[in-house]
């Protein structure tokens, strides 16, 4: 759990726990080397992405070096975006707790969930185009980036937060994730 | 899944090998904090003593019913009451983070004071994880600075120790079930009392009138929820609002103060969404106070806004 100071960055990892998943919140500057790990979260958090991006430490490290799987939140997928050559900035409409988002490909991570369900969210930033190695997951009336699949590497990116209670199917995102982690151990 | 018996254990272990003589512990009588002082009284016995400050801005009857609860734990316990202190030190003071770092400042003189006296070199506190979450520090920003964790002030004369520092209310809930504590099923009420829920200037008649909103609204939606006409919210309460608006009494014209009516429902209180009360007990409410409270409130919302963007409290 790569922690970007988010809200709910220790409810990540109190969710991973729940999941049976050894785990540990370590901060966004430990440096790739010290990582021994098979599975990476990249939490949410303050900074914005346009003027503050070097807040986010090391994450451009763990994307350019990893070859395990990341599962990258609100900020954390935005930073993903741009980091492979997409663009993030301030939403048009930023959402704020309940919204209603709509599945467009499962590709493992919406494995066997509904078509459509409700999510929080709290975001002033948002993912504003996408790259070729992308493929869009998921949507929100305003929010036209609300899941994705960099397709190159085992990286995913979500801008609501199924970590929250309130947020349907966010243990089942979860446990998708990890079995994205797990076949990947094989 | 959490496992209350092995945090039990765990804990109790380390509070023992950690606390080599006497502690105080800060009890409010709310869930977290009756559990910090379980755990630490299995772990070192008599040598804790647990206090309650009555800091004057407490909801109706409460100092009595904690000093029931105390009583019924088997813990040595100390009342002290420093309402005329909290008071002065809040003369004046609207800003809601400023009122949370005095009101946190106070906390700490008192606990370091009654420390000295029984020569205590530890302070155990029940913080749970959404207090220092929202405290901010680092990347995090602050959302609200907690009396116990965001709003202390930078010199201290006494060490603190958080063992549920991990832990959610609701799991703090398990451990208490775990610990057979009564209060386990308590709503949440923060540290800083009424004197959040006070909109602006904190006077003995503003927290007067919180106060009575605050009883009648927990009566109604508890009598609600015993009739089985509604769900029990996580938290529900009432927050006396600085905005006055123009109402009639008996032909005669009325100018009096707003109360918001709140409930949520929750888990950890990290997210919420706002209770769908039954328009009949909300009515109930609003007639209550409005009656009750005679010419200081002629007004009554209720709060639909869910968290995020709101948040449960509202300062």
């Amino acid at each position: 759990m790569v922690d970007n100071g988010g809200q709910w960055t220790h409810r990540e990892w109190r969710v991973l726990r729940y999941l049976g998943v050894e785990t540990k919140i370590i901060p966004n500057t430990t440096s790739f080397k010290a990582l021994n790990v098979n599975g990476l979260v990249l939490s949410g958090g303050a900074p914005r992405i346009e003027k503050e991006a070097l807040k986010l430490g090391k994450t451009a490290e763990y994307l350019d070096k990893a070859n395990f799987p990341i599962l990258g939140i609100c900020v954390g997928c935005q930073f993903m975006v741009i980091h492979f050559g997409g663009k993030a900035g301030p939403a048009e409409t930023p959402e704020y707790g309940k919204t209603k988002i709509f599945v467009d490909e499962e590709n493992g991570l919406f494995k066997s969930l509904p078509k459509s369900f409700f999510v929080w969210e709290s975001h002033n930033d948002e993912v504003k185009r996408l790259t070729e190695d992308f493929e869009i997951l998921a949507h929100s009336k305003n929010c036209a980036v609300q899941a994705f699949k960099y397709l190159k590497k085992p990286f995913y990116g979500v801008q609501f937060h199924p970590e929250v209670e309130h947020t349907e199917y966010g243990y089942d995102i979860f446990k998708n994730f990890l079995k994205v982690c797990e076949e990947y151990m094989k | 899944m959490f496992d209350p018996e092995k945090f039990v254990e765990e804990k109790t272990r380390e509070l023992k090998n950690k606390i080599e003589d006497k502690s105080i512990i800060a009890c409010s009588g709310g869930v977290d904090s009756t559990v910090a002082a379980v755990l630490t009284a299995k772990a070192i016995g008599n040598r804790l003593i647990a206090v309650y400050v009555d800091t004057g801005f407490m909801r109706k009857n409460e100092s009595e019913e904690v000093k029931k609860i105390l009583e019924d734990l088997n813990v040595n316990f100390k009342l002290v009451n420093e309402s005329q202190e909290f008071y002065e030190a809040l003369k004046g003071i609207i800003e809601p983070e400023e009122k949370r770092k005095i009101i946190g400042e106070k906390f700490i003189r008192v606990f370091e004071r009654i420390a000295k006296e029984e020569k205590a070199k530890y302070l155990v506190q029940g913080t749970i994880a959404p207090d220092w979450i929202e405290s901010g520090g680092g990347l995090r920003d602050t959302i609200k600075s907690h009396h116990n964790v965001g709003a202390l002030p930078k010199r201290m004369n006494i060490e603190l120790i958080e063992p549920l520092r991990d832990l959610y209310k609701d799991e703090v809930r398990e451990v208490a079930r775990f610990l057979g504590i009564r209060v386990a099923e308590r709503q949440p009420f923060p540290g800083p009392a009424l004197a959040i829920r006070v909109i602006g200037e904190i006077t003995s008649e503003s927290v007067e009138i919180a106060r009575e909103a605050n009883a009648i609204a927990e009566e109604e939606i508890e009598r609600a929820v015993e009739e089985g006409k509604m769900e029990r919210p996580w938290q529900y309460f009432a927050v006396l609002l600085s905005s006055k608006s123009v109402g009639v009494h008996g032909d005669v014209r009325a100018y009096g103060y707003t109360i918001a009516i709140r409930a949520v429902q929750s888990i950890d209180g990290m997210t919420a969404a706002y209770s769908k009360i039954p328009h009949e007990v909300l009515e109930k409410i609003s007639i209550r106070i409005t009656n009750e409270l005679k010419d200081k409130v002629n007004r009554i919302v209720y709060d639909i806004t869910n968290k995020p963007p709101g948040t449960i409290e509202w300062e």
